[in-house]
Parts: C-alpha cells; sequence; structure tokens
C-alpha cells in the first residue's frame, strides 16, 4: 500500500512536469500565438484582412488583449483570363466522329471507313493541319477519362499515319467527359460522346 | 461517459491514465466507439461589451452547428439554461455550476465578445460543469468578417480538449463545377459547413481537378485556358499562379508529398498515361510507376513513401500501390468491375476510392494491403465517386450524381451518417478536403 502510494506519488510529480513542460494554456499569461506568418493556416482567405489573433485566455482578470496582428498583404491581381478561343464550344466538322466502345479506345470497322475518308483528305490537302479530340461518356472518373480520351486520339492518330497521313500535321486534345456532344444521360447519348472528333486548323 | 483522462500529448496521456482518480476531473470522448454516449454540453448566450447585440446569439450557433456536425455532443437547448453569462464571469464571478449540471450539461461554454470599429475581441471559455473547471480559455482577436473562423478555432480546441484529435472546422473543399449556364468548369471552395463558397478561377474553360499543397496555400490543377489541359499552381489567397509540369498532353494533377517538395501526376504521352512527381520549384520530372495501360490519380501515403494510384493494365481500371523508387506495384482493389480516384487516409491506415458495384458506382475503403475492404456511401438511384479523407480521418466528401443532377456530400468514414455539402451546381465534382486549419 505505502509502496503504490508513493508510485503515485511519482506519476503525479511526472504529470505536473509534463503539464509544464507542454505549457498547458490554463494558468499562463496572455501571449500571442496568432500573429505571425500573414498567410498562414486558419484564416479566412482573400482578400484577408490579417490573421486572426489568438491567446490562451485564464479565468482572473488579465491584460489587455495584444495588439493588432500586422495587417495582410495586398491581394495581387488575379491570372488574366484566357483571352478569344472558346475551348467549351463544339467545333464543326466536315468528317464523321470516329466512335469507340466503353471504356475501349480500339478503332472500330465504322471508324476506320471515317479514317479512310479523312486520310484521303489530308494525302489530297498536304498542308492541312488537323487536331484529333478525344472524348468519353460521362461515366466514371474525370481523371481516368481524360487519359482515355487521349489514347483515344492517340489510337486514330496511328490509325491516320498508318493510311499514309503525316504525322507532322496531325495533333491531338483530350477533354475526357467534360465536352459531351450528346448531353444526355442514357446508352443513346454516352454511344455519341464516345468519339474523337476532327477538327482542321 | 468515460470520465478518466484527455490530454495534449502522448507522454501526458500515458503518465495520466496511470493514475484515473478524480484528482484529475477532464471528460474525455472516445471518438473510437462507434455510437458511444455523446458529451451534454450547453453553449451559454455571449455577452456583448460593446457591438452588435445579435451576436449574443450569433456566435453560440455557429458554435453548436459545429459541434453538431461532429455527432459527438449533444447540445443542451439555450431554453433550458438558468443562468445568464455577463461580463463579471470573465472577472472573477464564478460560474452557478450546480445550475448547469441541473438541466443535464456535464460542459459549459461561455463567452464575451466586444466590437471596436474594425476590430473584435471575443473570449471563449469552456467548464467542466461536473468539477467547476476551465477545461480551455482563448482570446481572438480580428475583424468582424473573421467571426467564423474565430468560433471554428474554438470548435477546434473542444474537439481537441475532449477527443485529442484535432478538429476540422474551418477546413475547406476545392472542387470543380459548371459556372451558371457556361458549359465550361471553374473551381470552387466551400467551407466544410458549407458556408463560404465562393468561385476561385474565371477564365471559361474547364478547370478540373484541385489539389491541396500541404500547407494548404496552393491549389494544383488542370486547365484548358489556353486550349490544352496544362497543370498550374495557383495561390489561394493572392490568386498568383505558375504552370508545372511543362510536358506531355494530358495531365492531371494527383497529389503532393506531405513535404511540399512533390506534386504526382498523371501525364499522357501518346496516348500512354504514366504516373509522374515533378518538383514544384525547379520542375525536374521523375517518372514514377509506368506501364502499357493507363495509369493516372496517384495518392500519396501520408509519410510520402508509397503512392496508390489507377492502372487499366490488367483490362479494366483497379488501384494499384507501390513504393516510390521501388520496382514492383500490388494490386488492392478486387473483382474486375471499375475502380478509381483513391484518396489515402491522413493517418495512412485506408485507402478511399471509387468502386462499380450492381452497374452502380460506389465509395469504398480498404487497408493499404487489400486487405477489410468496406463500402461507405452508396446511393440506389445514383453513383457515388471522387472521395477525399478530411484531415482528421473521420469523414469523407464525394460526389453524388444522378443523371443531371449532382452534388458534393460528407458521409463519416464508417458510412454512419451523412449530409449534403453542396447542391445546385451544375456536374459538382473531384472535391478535394483542404489540410488542417
Amino acid at each position: 500500500m505505502k509502496g503504490t502510494f508513493s508510485w503515485k506519488w511519482a506519476v503525479l510529480v511526472l504529470s505536473v512536469a509534463a503539464m509544464v513542460g507542454l505549457g498547458c494554456a490554463k494558468k499562463q499569461t496572455v501571449k500571442s500565438e496568432g500573429a505571425p506568418g500573414a498567410g498562414g493556416p486558419g484564416e479566412v482567405s482573400a482578400p484577408a484582412p490579417g490573421p486572426v489573433g489568438e491567446a490562451p485566455a485564464k479565468e482572473a482578470p488579465v491584460a489587455p488583449a495584444p495588439p493588432a496582428p500586422a495587417p495582410a498583404p495586398a491581394p495581387a491581381p488575379p491570372a488574366a483570363a484566357a483571352p478569344g478561343i472558346a475551348v467549351t464550344e463544339e467545333r464543326l466538322s466536315q468528317f464523321d466522329d470516329v466512335r469507340f466502345d466503353f471504356d475501349k479506345s480500339e478503332v472500330r470497322e465504322d471508324g476506320r471507313k471515317t479514317c479512310q475518308v479523312v486520310a484521303d483528305y489530308l494525302r489530297k490537302n498536304p498542308k492541312a493541319k488537323l487536331q484529333i479530340e478525344g472524348h468519353c461518356d460521362e461515366r466514371g472518373t474525370a481523371e481516368y477519362n481524360l487519359a482515355l480520351g487521349e489514347r483515344r486520339a492517340a489510337a486514330v492518330m496511328t490509325y491516320l499515319v498508318s493510311l499514309g497521313a503525316s504525322k507532322a500535321n496531325l495533333s491531338t486534345v483530350s477533354f475526357g467527359k467534360e465536352k459531351p456532344l450528346d448531353p444526355g444521360h442514357d446508352e443513346g447519348a454516352w454511344a455519341k460522346n464516345r468519339r474523337a472528333h476532327f477538327v482542321l486548323k | 461517459m468515460k470520465r478518466s483522462i484527455g490530454a495534449a500529448s502522448g507522454a501526458f496521456l500515458l503518465a495520466l491514465s496511470l493514475f484515473p482518480s478524480a484528482a484529475f476531473p477532464v471528460l474525455y470522448i472516445d471518438i473510437n466507439a462507434p455510437g458511444g454516449k455523446r458529451m451534454p454540453i450547453a453553449v451559454a448566450d455571449v455577452a456583448v461589451g460593446s457591438g452588435d447585440p445579435s451576436l449574443s446569439r450569433g456566435i453560440p450557433t455557429i458554435l453548436s452547428d459545429d459541434l453538431a456536425l461532429t455527432d459527438l455532443f449533444d447540445l443542451i437547448p439555450p431554453t433550458a439554461h438558468l443562468e445568464t453569462v455577463t461580463a463579471a464571469h470573465f472577472s472573477g464571478k464564478p460560474l452557478s455550476f450546480p445550475g448547469w449540471k441541473l438541466i443535464g450539461a456535464e460542459a459549459v461554454v461561455i463567452g464575451t465578445v466586444t466590437a471596436r470599429g474594425d476590430r473584435l475581441s471575443v473570449e471563449m471559455r469552456l467548464y467542466d460543469a461536473t468539477q467547476g473547471t476551465l477545461l480551455v480559455g482563448k482570446r481572438y482577436t480580428g475583424t468582424p468578417t473573421q467571426l467564423r473562423s474565430i468560433v471554428h478555432k474554438f470548435a477546434n480546441e473542444i474537439v481537441y480538449t475532449f477527443t485529442g484529435v484535432r478538429g476540422v472546422f474551418g477546413t475547406e473543399i476545392a472542387f470543380s463545377a459548371r459556372s451558371g449556364k457556361s458549359k465550361g468548369k471553374e473551381l470552387y471552395i466551400v467551407g466544410m459547413d458549407g458556408q463560404d463558397l465562393r468561385k476561385v478561377t474565371d477564365n471559361r474553360s474547364f478547370n478540373l481537378f484541385p489539389r491541396w499543397s500541404p500547407d494548404g496555400q496552393w491549389l494544383a490543377y488542370t486547365s484548358y485556358r489556353t486550349g490544352a489541359p496544362n497543370v498550374y499552381l495557383r495561390n489561394v489567397s493572392t490568386g498568383t499562379e505558375k504552370e508545372v509540369v511543362r510536358f506531355g498532353g494530358s495531365k492531371a494533377p494527383g497529389g503532393f508529398s506531405p513535404d511540399g517538395v512533390w506534386l504526382y501526376a498523371g501525364v499522357s504521352q501518346a496516348g500512354n498515361s504514366d504516373i509522374y512527381r515533378v518538383r514544384v520549384v525547379g520542375g525536374a520530372a521523375e517518372k514514377v510507376a509506368e506501364g502499357w495501360g493507363l495509369e493516372v490519380s496517384p495518392s500519396p501515403s501520408p509519410d510520402g513513401r508509397r503512392i496508390a494510384f489507377v492502372s487499366d493494365r490488367g483490362g479494366s481500371p483497379q488501384i494499384y500501390v507501390k513504393t516510390v523508387g521501388v520496382a514492383g506495384e500490388t494490386r488492392i482493389s478486387t473483382g474486375t468491375g471499375y475502380a478509381t480516384s483513391p484518396s489515402w487516409s491522413p493517418a495512412g491506415d485506408r485507402i478511399a476510392y471509387t468502386a462499380r458495384s450492381g452497374g452502380r458506382f460506389v465509395v469504398a475503403t480498404v487497408a493499404p494491403d487489400g486487405t477489410g475492404l468496406r463500402e461507405v456511401a452508396s446511393a440506389a438511384d445514383g453513383d457515388c465517386e471522387d472521395p477525399s479523407f478530411s484531415p482528421d480521418g473521420r469523414s469523407l466528401v464525394y460526389t453524388y450524381r444522378k443523371k443531371g443532377y449532382s452534388a458534393l456530400k460528407i458521409i463519416a468514414s464508417d458510412g454512419r451518417r451523412q449530409r449534403t455539402l453542396v447542391s445546385g451546381l451544375g456536374d459538382a465534382g473531384s472535391p478535394a478536403w483542404s489540410p488542417g486549419r
């Protein structure tokens, strides 16, 4: 019993030491914690009027609050918006779209016929620059669809090159699932949206 | 209610747990006990020294709304309160604790506010009503526009006092959504309480995949504003930007290393997407994972040693884990369906991702070794996708979609409670929860 008691006492001493060591907030004088580091965590965002001052408060009356923190730097002007091209708009094409199966990027039989038409045009117009847009339907994760759209566009480009088109005149861009041709939410719409779209530059 | 310990550090906790007597009368909530008893707490009306009298109820309302989001507290309605808090309670006058105990409160929050011109001074205190002791007291100064931020900070103190885990009030969620009738998508930020929704970008192109830097100051994201999908770093406060990942075609940021040195991204070249990491300062790039398939959506582990990512090398997209710089990868998702958008939990013990189940997309979590699969969020009439963990790991934000409708929802990571964070914006998606504040 006596031994247990003194052991507990030792724990108490240790605890108090831990409290002191940790700077436990309760009974300390007021000191500012939040002032430095404008742009630090936990503040309201731009235009930020400055960080929130924060200090431990104790039970007895205390001295006045710490001085106001330094004002935040003036917000920089926002980055300029893009000029001109509305990338969100469907760009008209004289060629049909090449369509794909769900989660696939192989050029199907119907797509090969379209690619032949495109390749014939490019042979007759050797200076034409063609961009191939890859698109996906709305199902699945946007990031995965971005990469899938790129793979579809690349598959069409590879096929056009195999038909004799010059790679130097071709480029690709993926829009993932962001630019559906048909805004519907059924297989009919999805089938139209899984596509490669040709745009002459 | 387990009434034993509650402390600021492991050492302190250990010392006190050896001595569980009334000498250390600190209330404690075990956040790991599902359905455990909740802490009855009274948030008293605030004494208004000078300033808008509506602050008297306004401050406790913000605080009570915060505490209610945690499912850790039972809030005792103000109509039951017997004592009115005055400035005298902050200059030596004790609270009438028997009166607070009488209405069932085990903890009491009081506060006082003084507004002078553009300066606001708020003092908040949390008492153990059963022992009549002060648990934590804080004084805040700021502008009136920072009132919510101030109250969130004290709400975090309360949660920390009772659980030992920092609360997430004042944290934010970044996401992308259509802006009005525009076909483009802009980035938005909203508070975790659903307040303070604001547009971040405004360039009328597609702005996608926002990812927070570990210090919460920057968002990495993909923008089509030049016509092609490039990755930018944007300072959230100032709006300054710089382009990163200056190679490849389609690119999407996945996440930062915990030290903020590296940005992991999926980058497509010639139709083949691989995982790279790029130095945020300097731009030097390293390939981290590659293969014949599409490798996308890297999510670094909290210790920075591993990444979870998506690969379709097996015929369909699945989640893999690999140690950075070491050959070999382990598939952790099961089935032949569709598994994408992994998000590593802050404690490192779980990975949330989008799975396909019964023709629907659902949110599931799994241990990093692929064991312990749990479905967390699903809907009979729609899809649940793109999970992102809260900084305390207790919640997930995700996208709910049903035909044309979309919303962001927050669910407890055990799947028990769910609420709508944002609705009414078109095609809301890719939510990312900010680091702790």
